[in-house]
């Protein structure tokens, strides 16, 4: 199993450099170019503070973008947001369906191991990739703050990482049983998925009827805005990201175990 | 001699489609087995299920007096499979993709390795994705032999190699089998089954039917092959 697992992280390798260093490269651009905007920050955070709802679906009704932790919160949350759920979203929807699609699965299937161990180290691999990503992002925001001599709000900024590796796993979980489906490439299935949360969120926090059904998307929980104000998140949140997570990776190994694989 | 290969009754079906209708075979142990019939017969379906990677419907597959449900991944170390496609993760080196099918199988076969490397003149510093067919297949080949396995199975081995390669897979065959291994050779070409095999069957519509000589002729060959079209 050690060298399956070895061999999926390698091959997912390439993936994980480009999209840790174009997500973190990104948000640090996003934090330097603060000092470059400071002068106008204030005008500026008043106008977006006065959007209605809008202020309020960005979080800058409860954050001031004129102090670089509500710069970062409104900006490069919603950077770090969206990147990190597409990352998550296309590793975990071809992870298991591409040794179909590419035709490398009679060679993986023929070697002497079932096809729940092969699952466990996709899975593992996908966990590891993530947790690795978040750390490589999290030390270009540190590096951010430090270059621009702010103090760090570790409390909140790690609570803020902590939570989006929650939602990138919810959102994994679910594109990773979505790719034990039969083995065509699913790339902009997981990739509308990831986008369809972060607009169901977006929405939620604009449309009135809407908010009392947030939780159920995983940005409820991961929103910067609310974290970087230490507003506590809903519970049930929490509770049906972990359900999320323990059905789809469930389905992964019922569905991949029962069904036939093409050749 | 023991049966290395049993299978009963077997019977699978995709949703509609047939795949292969109450098929019996034994295979023992020593025996070139030639499995020929024309595409979408049911040959591969017949070896997919040995192996595994179909749910049958219903009948039973034994491989070294193993369950090829129950004891899947025991069978697994025993065998040696050969695709007719032989594809592999592009980016690997073909010496790194030979030596993960082993690590998998949790043996150092490097010496064995090498030497079938020698012998199929396979250049493991190439990556799979500048290989040809021909030379995947060859790849394919040191994978499936170099744990020395007591069974193997092959899918229309020798489409993409050249007659020279061909000879020398035969000779390689030979010389395992002459060791105690068992082979199964699912093809097209009745050259091969005519002077390789010991013993052969012909698959069509699904359906299996011992033939009871592998020396057959061209004639009678093909005729299984025309009915399969009227």
């Amino acid at each position: 199993m050690k060298a399956v697992l070895k061999r999926e992280l390698l091959n997912n390798m390439k993936n994980l450099l480009i999209w840790s260093l174009s997500v973190g490269i990104l948000g640090l651009i996003c934090i330097l170019l603060y000092q470059s905007m400071q002068g106008d920050m204030k005008e500026m955070a008043d106008a977006f503070s006065n959007m209605g709802a809008f202020s309020d679906a960005f979080g800058m009704s409860t954050l001031s973008i004129a102090t670089l932790k509500g710069y970062f919160a409104t900006e490069v949350g919603t950077v770090h947001g969206l990147g990190s759920a597409m990352f998550a979203a296309i590793i975990a929807i071809t992870i298991i369906s591409k040794e179909e699609d590419s035709h490398t699965g009679e060679f993986l299937f023929s070697l002497p191991l079932s096809r729940s161990k092969i699952l466990v180290c996709k899975a593992l691999c996908i966990a590891v990739m993530l947790v690795v990503f978040t750390v490589i992002c999290t030390v270009f925001y540190i590096a951010g703050f430090i270059m621009l001599d702010e103090e760090v709000p570790y409390e909140q900024l790690l609570t803020f990482m902590g939570r989006q590796l929650l939602m990138n796993f919810e959102i994994s979980g679910i594109c990773f049983g979505l790719s034990s489906l039969a083995g065509k490439n699913r790339t902009g299935l997981g990739l509308g998925i990831a986008l369809i949360c972060y607009c169901y969120d977006l929405m939620g926090r604009v449309v009135p009827d809407l908010k009392d059904y947030l939780y159920i998307g995983p940005y409820s929980y991961a929103n910067a805005a609310e974290i970087f104000t230490d507003t506590k998140a809903p519970e049930n949140s929490l509770v049906l990201a972990f359900v999320f997570i323990i059905i789809g990776v469930l389905f992964a190994f019922w569905n991949y175990n029962r069904r036939d694989l093409a050749s | 001699m023991e049966n290395v290969v049993e299978i009963r009754n077997l019977t699978k079906s995709y949703g509609k489609n047939r795949g292969v209708i109450d098929v019996s075979l034994d295979i023992k142990q020593g025996d070139i087995f030639g499995f020929l019939g024309p595409n979408g017969a049911g040959k591969s379906t017949t070896i997919r299920s040995m192996l595994g990677f179909l749910k049958i419907n219903s009948g039973g597959i034994k491989i070294l007096e193993m369950d090829s449900v129950k004891d899947h991944e025991r069978i697994l170390k025993e065998v040696g499979y050969m695709p007719s496609e032989a594809w592999f993760y592009d980016s690997m080196r073909v010496s790194d993709v030979i030596k993960y099918a082993a690590q998998v199988r949790g043996l150092d076969c490097t010496d064995e390795a090498r030497k079938l490397c020698e012998r199929l003149k396979v250049d493991t510093t190439k990556r799979i994705k500048e290989l040809s067919l021909g030379n995947r297949k060859k790849v394919s080949i040191v994978c499936a032999m170099q744990h020395r396995p007591k069974l193997f199975i092959f899918d229309e081995p020798t489409g993409g190699l050249d007659p020279l390669m061909q000879k020398k897979f035969f000779e390689l065959i030979n010389e395992y089998v002459e060791q105690g291994a068992t082979c199964l050779l699912s093809t097209h070409v009745l050259s091969e089954v005519d002077k390789y095999c010991k013993n052969a069957a012909i698959m069509r519509e699904g359906r299996l039917s011992m033939l009871d000589s592998p020396h057959i002729d061209d004639e009678t060959f093909l005729k299984f092959y025309e009915e399969e079209e009227e």
